[in-house]
């Protein structure tokens, strides 16, 4: 569908944003990552709902607005520094500047084949492409159906830093808004249909990091991003790139439950290496 | 007086005979060093209309009435077309035309790799010509694709004939060999990423042709199209002023070109064909894969007594085998080398010339096993290449007209001599380490290429010339070069290029032989201009030509006088004093080359096989430098791109259906600013006494060809990794570092 099909509204009241989303019409924030789905033919509207204006903004205390930007964050001496340095380590940035949080947690996996438009398993086919094919940039963890990596550095973060996410109508741990896709359910994110991300509850840790290895020295997504945040005397690990949804380790050991492909075995190493890095950086003392 | 001259023209090593016709041209080369304009840096003269956005470049190119063309590409690594339908494409709205394999020749029904343009449609916009596409009728027959060079080799499916070399007798030099080191190295297939896609917009106008097209060679392309149409030459028109970049891939009209102009012609619209960044990445061109698998025998003290290597290139569907035996033939006084190259016909897109095509590859494996060889032996690097220095050239059996490369390696001593110091910081899980690599390419330029130079009643210089600057800054150094004959300051030129209609003959823009192609014209039309002025103002002033000269703008006597230009040239009112030059022909029974040295320092973590190159010192004997400026900027350039073939680009493929995955700038990763280490350059600066009015060799592309060899092996020095195979990425780090801990143990555990 070419982009001079599709109707944009912009409602000034979130009450707004929140019908028109619950009607059938796609969100659109930053749009880093919606527009070029469009283009692609991968993701289909009628009707965006530019919901910058109504979407709750900026920093206070632990809260954090679903419209903030990465930029934002980035710069932000409220927010835990995982979360700071997985948006200093995300993307570009101009594309920083444009991209949300609330939209980073819903962009779609860089698998090329899905990106190509495969019939792929993550697109409602019966296989993945990459398990067999090329797949050198993908998941070492969750990847029996569909092999695919998460692109989010911040979603890492957050995961480590217990988060919770507040919606138009619930609170969800951000453990549970991510799902590896089923033969039932190919989707990712396990929102409702409509359902507006509207802000977070960040928790400040005693003490976090994110650290990414990626391609080149940045604006690449991570072949492996490892966050760690310590509560007390607990560690909470989420990984990026590892897993078709941002990956929870219950501590390094969990590593060696990794199912890599041939062509991921690297990237086991890797995240060896950062998390005993990253596990050094939060340690008391 | 026109003299013919039956001459030799050598473009990237290969020679033919032709004849010439050139101007007298009796210029002495300016003295060594920096003369008042050539020599000494000038920002470029195109600078500000490119950053202001005026520069218009072909992407730019708006006509009244224009339309737009979407090409239906084959989504298949090999296919037939067995049901092809348009009539649906050609009622869709805003469709004023369709082609067809039928109509057209660049256009296939037997599509052999993803890509393969297949059909086109014309439409008022871009849009709507892609909406239509999507309603083109069409079946596809699939066809298992080839995509192994290897067994494309066993199974003779190849691109010409393999390509055999041999001096000497490797087979007895490697008998004679206290040493003998054999290694199979792996370059990967790269993309060229130009920032301007390739693309063109063709006009009719009663009879004849208007292209406006980003290309490395207007006269090429015009020649190309008017074979084509079956027109002459002079019925089309060739333009291309400012240029985003071509890398070598834009040497020929391209399939863009034909379709732009039939659809043209077709619809007696003016129609543009640009291609998209994934068509760029699927059907433009790239550097085609290479497997090496070498040998070097040595004797004790570091003389190389063998070089052997079995070169297969994955060519792809189509396209030229680049020279990857290049290096091995060329770089070193060994007597006994023998070498073939294979080209694989496989269903990927067709190579394309990409900077330096073969030698980039082919000098990534050469210099990293002398590296390895020079392991072996336990002598330094440096001085294993210093030991086997070639005085002549032994494929040819002809003097250089120039070679300095002892001196690049004199000036690389302070930068290897960083060694201790590197490696002394290595801490943690990084390690440090130095590594060199040589360079020996190609770039002397050649006839025929014209310029002319106007001066008006006001005094200032006016350049005309049919070249193109594909963004190397020629038009600054042709400036330059005229600004000095004439005695002028260089804001007193104007220079204008690409327009096959506003402009003699100049030669292609590739094989890094623009600036000595065209410098030497330019110069020349200066100088009759120059001489036309003297011999006017000595009637003027009842003086002797011979005691008059130009300087900072003014006509000067021996005795002291002083004009300014304008004062002379102001008495002719409308006239004009215009003057021609050509270019000479090259030194005969002479191989003109360039040589350098590259000096690269990395830091790896071996925990996560990351690699950080810090520095790269480059250092090129390419004769003459015009613009210093414009030339630290080419090596930037050629060492960041080289960078990028090191480290991260590679073009990845479905190996089922041989699909490009890396069709866009995410999955392709081309180098960012953030990856670019401190680059030092350093250019010689010698004239070559041979060549040309000037003495200036080009630099387009000594500077990317050493890169990946030097940071493999500073890889090499840091880790005790032997990294082979292109890209370097963390995995093949890791891989690598693995190997390397492997054999240690074996070392260790065979001590034990």
């Amino acid at each position: 569908m070419s982009a001079s099909e599709l109707s944009l509204v912009r409602p000034a009241s979130l009450a707004e944003a929140v019908a028109q989303v619950e009607n059938g019409a796609r969100a659109l924030a930053g749009g880093t990552d919606l527009v070029p789905l469009l283009r692609d033919g991968l993701v289909r509207a009628d009707t965006l709902v530019d919901v910058r204006a109504a979407l709750p903004r900026g920093i206070q205390g632990t809260r954090i607005g679903a419209g903030t930007t990465l930029a934002d964050l980035e710069r932000s001496e409220e927010v835990p520094r995982a979360l700071r340095e997985a948006c200093r380590l995300a993307a570009s940035p101009q594309l920083r500047n444009m991209g949300t949080i609330g939209g980073n947690l819903r962009q779609a996996t860089r698998c090329w084949y899905w990106r190509l438009g495969f019939p792929c398993f993550l697109h409602g086919g019966d296989r993945c492409h990459a398990r067999a094919g090329e797949h050198r940039e993908h998941a070492i963890f969750g990847n029996e159906r569909c092999a695919s990596a998460h692109p989010s550095d911040p979603a890492a973060a957050l995961l480590a830093l217990c988060a919770t996410v507040e919606t138009d109508r619930r609170a969800i741990p951000i453990v549970e808004l991510f799902r590896l896709p089923t033969d039932d359910e190919r989707d990712v994110v396990a929102l409702e249909p409509g359902e507006l991300i509207l802000s977070l509850d960040v928790p400040a840790p005693d003490a976090s990091v994110y650290l990414k290895a990626m391609d080149r020295r940045r604006f690449a997504f991570a072949l492996v991003g490892v966050a760690a945040a310590r509560f007390g005397g607990e560690v909470r690990l989420g990984l990026a790139g590892v897993a078709p949804i941002p990956w929870l380790l219950a501590g390094p050991e969990g590593l060696d439950e990794a199912t890599p492909l041939p062509g991921t075995a690297y990237k086991v190493q890797i995240a060896r290496a950062l998390l005993g890095r990253a596990l050094d950086a939060v340690a008391p003392g | 007086m026109a003299r013919l001259i039956r001459t030799e023209k050598e473009v990237e090593g290969k020679y033919t005979e032709q004849w010439i016709v050139v101007e007298e041209d009796s210029l002495d080369q300016w003295p060594e060093g920096p003369q008042t304009t050539v020599g000494r840096p000038a920002a470029r003269v195109t600078g500000p209309a490119r950053a202001r956005g005026e520069a218009e470049y072909t992407a730019d190119v708006q006509l009244p009435g224009m339309l737009h063309t979407a090409v239906l590409r084959s989504p298949h690594g090999h296919a037939r077309v067995t049901r092809l339908e348009l009539g649906p494409a050609l009622e869709a709205p805003g469709v004023r035309g369709v082609l067809t394999p039928e109509e057209c020749e660049h256009l296939t029904s037997e599509p052999g790799y993803p890509g393969e343009p297949v059909a086109a449609v014309a439409a008022d916009t871009f849009a709507q010509a892609e909406a239509a596409l999507a309603r083109i009728d069409v079946d596809w027959e699939i066809v298992e694709p080839r995509l192994d060079p290897d067994d494309a080799v066993r199974r003779e499916e190849l691109i010409g004939e393999p390509q055999r070399y041999e001096r000497g007798d490797a087979d007895r030099g490697l008998a004679e060999a206290d040493v003998v080191v054999e290694a199979e190295y792996r370059t990967q297939t790269v993309l060229h990423n130009a920032l301007e896609t390739h693309q063109s917009v063709c006009v009719w106008e009663g009879g004849r042709l208007t292209v406006y097209t980003s290309t490395q060679f207007i006269w090429g392309v015009r020649a190309e199209v008017a074979e084509h149409f079956g027109i002459p030459e002079d019925r089309v028109r060739v333009v291309c002023r400012y240029m985003g970049g071509g890398f070598g891939a834009k040497t020929t009209p391209g399939e863009y070109t034909y379709i732009a102009a039939q659809l043209a012609r077709k619809t007696g619209r003016p129609v543009r064909c640009a291609l998209t960044r994934r068509e760029e990445n699927l059907a433009s061109g790239n550097r085609h894969a290479t497997i090496q698998r070498l040998v070097a025998g040595a004797r004790e003290d570091g003389t190389l007594t063998a070089l052997g290597g079995e070169f297969t290139m994955a060519v792809g569907w189509d396209g030229f085998q680049s020279s990857t035996a290049g290096p091995m033939q060329m770089l070193y006084a060994c007597d006994n080398v023998r070498t073939v190259e294979y080209g694989a016909k496989l269903n990927t897109g067709p190579n394309a010339a990409f900077r330096a095509p073969g030698f980039v590859e082919g000098t990534f494996g050469l210099e990293c096993l002398l590296d390895e060889l020079a392991a072996k032996l336990g002598l330094d690097p440096l001085e294993l290449r210093r030991r086997n220095y070639a005085d002549s050239d032994l494929v040819d059996d002809r003097p250089f007209s120039s070679k300095n490369l002892l001196e690049c390696y004199r000036r690389a001593e302070p930068h290897w001599g960083r060694r201790d110091e590197v490696r002394a910081r290595s801490e943690g899980p990084w390690r440090r380490g130095v590594g060199l690599a040589s360079q020996i390419w190609y770039g002397a330029g050649g006839p025929p290429s014209y310029a002319w130079v106007r001066v008006g009643s006001d005094g200032r210089a006016h350049v005309i010339t049919g070249g193109q600057d594909i963004g190397t800054g020629t038009t600054t150094a042709l400036a330059q070069i005229a600004a000095e004959e004439l005695g002028l300051p260089l804001d007193r030129v104007e220079i204008s290029i690409g327009d096959s209609d506003r402009g003699p003959y100049a030669s292609i823009s590739a094989g890094s032989s623009t600036t000595p192609s065209l410098g030497p014209a330019v110069r020349a039309a200066a100088a009759d201009v120059a001489r036309q002025i003297v011999e006017v103002a000595a009637q003027r002033h009842d003086l002797e030509e011979r005691v008059l000269s130009l300087r900072d703008g003014n006509v000067v006597s021996a005795d002291g006088g002083s004009w300014g230009l304008e004062e002379i040239t102001g008495l002719f009112d409308d006239a004009q004093i215009i003057g021609k030059g050509s270019r000479g022909p090259n030194p005969t029974g002479m191989r003109v080359l360039t040589f350098g040295v590259q000096v690269a320092e990395v830091a790896v973590d071996v925990e996560t096989g990351e690699i950080r190159v810090e520095r790269i010192a480059a250092i090129h004997d390419i004769g003459r430098v015009i613009n210093p400026l414009g030339a630290s900027s080419q090596v930037e350039g050629g060492i960041i791109q080289g960078l990028g073939h090191t480290l991260s680009e590679q073009r990845l493929l479905d190996p089922e259906s041989g699909a490009v995955l890396t069709q866009t700038l995410d999955a392709y990763k081309l180098p960012t600013i953030a990856d670019v280490p401190e680059i030092v350059t350093e250019l010689l600066d010698i004239p070559d006494p041979h060549l040309t009015n000037l003495g200036a060799k080009g630099l387009g592309e000594p500077p990317i060809i050493p890169t990946a060899a030097a940071i493999a092996n500073a890889i090499r020095d840091a880790t005790g990794a032997d990294v082979r195979s292109l890209p370097i990425t963390r995995e093949e780090m890791l891989r690598a570092l693995e190997e390397a801990r492997e054999r240690e143990r074996a070392v260790a555990g065979s001590a034990g």
